[in-house]
């Protein structure tokens, strides 16, 4: 880049290579209106690809209603449900405590947190407001 | 009391006046689309949908304020319209406010659950959001509307893979291949990108065996043959399949006998322990003998060798790079310097060199004549050793000065030996030589980008900007707008933009120095926003792997110490306009002496300052109406920057929560930066979060425990809080009280926990420094001692040049008596005397 680029050149990346028109163009895109789009070539340059690949559209609808099929039985499987459960016990567990107002306010306006987090980090120490502070002061960085 | 939501059908006529304004809009004919909405209006005046577009294109031309109202009126009267919803979910995404544009785009959901359009959208936001949940929902939505699509499948795939559910995301991949007849060609670069993020998956499982063997077994002729390869080898590595692992990687040195990575993954499948020092240096000199132009083989053993073997392979590499003059020598040998036994025998050798001693190297002689060239061995060990003598393990810069001058009167022309001059002049601490020989050198090839880099740098450290932008010119488009510092900017220099910010802020322009702390601040933030273009363009190009490795770089963007160290100054800067208010007021800026002066003056300087502003902007307003408006790529016109001189953010009536702006992103980032912790603390104090503050006293204890700086801020803090006009909160006090004092336990004797502190870092002028300013602060009546002693930490052997500009710094800072200041300056003056620092100033 020594010498000062011929004027025919842009800046930035190649027109015809990755990012930048494309993605504005697609920024555009995403921009328009839902019902009334109608977007033709993409999708017809993706069905014809489809096509050529020979997919078999039957076998794409039996393929998703398996992939569900699996994706339930696979939780079951991978001991998901027992982690899910425990979490969910855990949630549960949260749920119940109680927590005081004022000290959720003292939080907020302590340790700059908003009022969820406030709130969480309260639960997550049984309403405790001096021990969920100073679980926060002293947070491993 | 809305109305009713009655829909309202439009006439033929204006339903096809609607599809022209939404194709209008789409183009981008602003002017056409809005008088075709007005067509309409005044046709149905109440139509929202058209009303929901006006505001569309009314934000696109730039007016967002007059948008949100009008979009509003749209909502209120057709709340059942999917869009008027959309609409304002895309007036809230450009506001940038995404959490409501997700929630305006559900809702528009929920009123047309079968637009693609509103769905995509809001999938977009949603991993821009990292919602992984909701992305993943989203995913599955728009694959169930088209299962035909590779893309789509993919995309539930990562959606899944990124919200921790790998097995999920494999099975997603799975069940599509399971439907493809056959084996895709080769040229089908999507599917084989597809078929190794499916491994990439298996791997992070943790399943190396079943990574394998999908590897064997579906990668075979993948075009990216180095991936699979290097995976390859690792895999069958981590299985403890030595014998193959080595094979492996013995294929993948043929291809790059320069990687490191690749020696180190052979050497650990050979089993050859680090210790085994024979064994390690026959497999180097192996490679050596078979690749007799490569570096890695032979420098890689100089890390492990010691002693006589260490000296006799450095004095191989060492002469072999001297007598061909590679300019980098000292840079691939510097690494090893920590070591003192290396950095010696290095040293002794090179001396050796310089008086003669090298053996002429056996294929020497043939090497000078096929070259060509003078030899290059005298000029090149000078070169070295002025290196070395620059270096800050090895510093001796009156030698360096001696050497690096020998070697220029051998080689007058060379760049790289007046740039070490230049360097070499830095460390002396004198900027202005340092900048004119860096100047200099630049002159000798001024085509070289690099070199024209690195003075514009030192003109910066030499507080020179004018100079600075006019080097840097000479390689930006100095047509775009705002000349070569808005190219750079366009550019996202941001090396240049924070060096320029930090020359500001030395000279005390603090407007200046915040407005281009805050430009770095932008272009991260757009780096984050750059990724909205790749979540749907790598899917579209089918570039997974890189796709996820870009969004975890995203996740932890403002990691990187180019953020911290704008955030740092920044936050400075607030700190500074926080604690002396006047300083915002513009050209008082410059100078200490703002305090000394009465009111009555003061006013009067200000009103001077104001009318030479004032002055200055009418001047620049008019040369700049003489230029046509920029316009940047899509051809729309560029917004004025209204406040090119950071005066506007100076005057900022809240410093400390701008503040804020910087702080969090870095304590949340960069936690382990002692300096983000310490930064941290002088807001948090000043804006009295107390808990917030002692979090980062933890915090920086914890990373080191006798940090001069933490010292002082300890002590600051048990100050304040002694001082307190209204008591804190019980609870709060009960947590400072249980964890402050593991920091500095109640009962501690200030003054005797401070002299304790001195006495252990008794020789280093930083610890020296802050005891003093705590002395300051416990004792106000030991001021006179504390100054004379600042004097003392100059005569400290370990002192360095950064200690003494720090040490002159709280003498000023402390508003010290003049003599004392003069005393200082004279001493720092007699032990740096090319240091532009000390030099004798006409006040």
């Amino acid at each position: 880049m020594a010498e000062p680029q011929p004027s025919s050149v842009q800046e930035g990346m190649d027109p015809e290579g990755p990012p930048a028109p494309a993605s504005a163009e697609d920024r555009k895109a995403a921009a328009a209106m839902s019902s009334l789009e109608t977007r033709g070539g993409d999708e017809e340059a993706e069905a014809k690809k489809s096509n050529n690949k020979q997919i078999d559209q039957e076998e794409l609808g039996k393929a998703i209603s398996r992939l569900e099929l699996a994706d339930k039985a696979g939780k079951v499987a991978a001991g998901e449900t027992t982690k899910k459960e425990k979490e969910k016990e855990e949630r549960e567990k949260r749920a119940k405590v109680k927590v005081d107002q004022g000290d959720v306010s003292l939080l907020v306006e302590e340790l700059d947190l908003n009022k969820v987090k406030a709130t969480e980090l309260l639960k997550a120490h049984e309403g405790d407001a001096v021990r969920a502070m100073r679980a926060f002061v002293t947070a491993k960085a | 009391m809305a109305p009713p939501p009655s829909p309202q059908p439009l006439g033929s006529k204006e339903r096809s006046l609607f599809t022209q304004v939404v194709k209008n809009y789409e183009n981008k004919q602003y002017k056409k689309g809005l008088k075709a909405a007005d067509q309409i209006l005044r046709k149905s005046p109440d139509h929202g949908d058209t009303i929901a577009m006006k505001a569309l294109i009314i934000n696109s031309q730039g007016n967002t304020d007059e948008a949100f109202a009008l979009a509003k009126v749209a909502l209120k009267l057709s709340m059942k319209s999917h869009v008027c919803w959309h609409v304002y979910g895309l007036l809230y995404r450009s506001a940038k406010n995404f959490e409501e544009a997700i929630k305006a785009y559900k809702f528009a959901l929920r009123l047309e659950p079968e637009s693609q359009q509103i769905q995509k959208d809001l999938a977009l936001l949603q991993i821009q959001m990292r919602d992984y949940q909701g992305y993943v929902q989203s995913r599955r939505a728009i694959l169930q509307q088209r299962t035909s699509w590779r893309q789509n499948w993919t995309a539930l795939a990562i959606a899944q893979h990124l919200a921790g559910d790998l097995v999920d995301a494999e099975r997603t991949l799975t069940t599509f291949e399971e439907t493809l007849k056959g084996v895709p060609p080769k040229t089908d670069i999507e599917h084989a990108e597809a078929v190794l993020y499916k491994n990439s998956i298996i791997a992070e499982m943790g399943e190396t065996e079943r990574a394998l063997e999908h590897l064997d077994a579906a990668a075979k002729n993948n075009p990216d043959r180095t991936s699979v390869m290097e995976l390859r080898a690792k895999y069958l590595l981590t299985l403890g399949r030595k014998e193959e692992a080595a094979k492996a990687y013995r294929v993948l040195l043929a291809r790059n006998p320069e990687y490191r990575a690749y020696f180190e993954g052979l050497q650990s499948a050979l089993e050859i322990e680090k210790s085994d020092v024979k064994a390690s240096k026959d497999l180097y000199s192996d490679y050596a003998k078979q690749n007799p132009r490569g570096d890695a083989a032979r420098r890689i053993p100089l890390d492990f060798l010691e002693g006589d073997d260490f000296r006799e392979a450095a004095d191989q590499y060492l002469q072999h790079m001297l007598h061909k003059g590679i300019p980098s020598t000292f840079a691939n040998i510097k690494a090893l310097y920590p070591d003192t036994a290396k950095k010696d025998a290095i040293l002794q050798l090179v001396e050796g060199y310089a008086v003669g001693k090298a053996r002429p190297l056996a294929n020497g002689s043939a090497e000078k004549q096929s070259n060509g060239d003078k030899d290059l061995f005298e000029p090149s060990v000078r070169y070295f050793l002025a290196q070395h003598y620059n270096y800050h393990l090895s510093r001796d810069l009156n030698k360096a000065m001696k050497y690096i001058d020998e070697a220029i009167e051998s080689a007058p022309e060379s760049v790289d030996y007046h740039m070490t001059k230049a360097r070499i002049w830095k460390h002396y601490g004198a900027a202005k030589k340092a900048a004119e020989m860096m100047e200099m050198a630049r002159t000798l090839d001024a085509r070289d980008r690099y070199i024209n880099t690195k003075a514009a740098k030192y003109h910066l450290r030499n507080n020179d900007n004018e100079a600075a932008i006019q080097n840097m010119s000479k390689f930006t488009r100095n047509e775009a707008h705002g000349g070569p510092l808005g190219d750079l900017h366009d550019m996202q220099c941001v090396w240049y933009i924070t060096e320029d910010g930090e020359s500001y802020l030395r000279q005390g322009k603090l407007g200046l120095a915040l407005k281009r702390l805050t430009s770095i601040s932008s272009i991260f933030e757009i780096w984050q926003e750059d990724q909205f273009d790749f979540h749907s363009f790598s899917l579209r190009k089918g570039q997974i792997r890189a796709y996820i490795e870009m969004v975890r770089w995203e996740d932890s963007l403002r990691e990187h110490p180019f953020f911290s160290r704008a955030a740092i100054s920044a936050a400075e800067i607030y700190v500074k306009l926080y604690d002396q208010p006047n300083l915002a007021h513009g050209s008082l800026s410059n100078g200490v002496n703002g305090d000394k002066m009465d009111s009555a003056e003061r006013k009067k300087a200000e009103k001077k300052a104001r009318k030479e502003r004032e002055k200055q902007e009418k001047a620049e307003a008019e040369k700049k109406d003489g230029k046509k408006a920029a316009v940047d790529q899509n051809g729309e016109p560029k917004k004025e920057d209204k406040d090119p001189k950071g005066g506007l953010l100076l005057q900022t009536s809240e410093p400390l929560v701008e503040a804020m702006k910087f702080i969090n992103p870095l304590l949340e980032f960069s936690p382990r930066n002692i300096q983000a912790q310490q930064a941290g603390f002088e807001v948090f104090i000043r804006r009295k979060k107390f808990l917030l503050a002692l979090r980062t006293l933890v915090a920086s204890h914890a990373l080191s425990p006798s940090n001069p700086i933490t010292h002082e801020q300890i002590f600051r803090f048990q100050q304040t809080l002694s001082k307190l006009s209204e008591p804190l909160p019980p609870k709060a006090m009960e947590v400072i009280n249980a964890e402050f004092h593991t920091l500095l336990p109640a009962s501690t004797d200030l003054a005797k926990h401070n002299n304790e502190f001195l006495r252990q870092h008794h020789d280093s002028a930083s610890h020296v420094q802050a005891c003093l300013k705590v002395r300051q602060l416990i004792d106000p009546s030991t001021t006179e001692k504390n100054q004379q002693d600042v004097i003392r930490t100059l005569a400290l052997e370990g002192s360095s040049l950064e200690d003494a500009v720090r040490g002159l710094e709280l003498l000023e800072e402390g508003k010290a008596d003049p003599k004392y200041k003069n005393d200082y300056l004279a001493a720092a003056h007699e032990r740096w005397p090319e240091a532009s620092a000390f030099e004798k100033k006409a006040d």
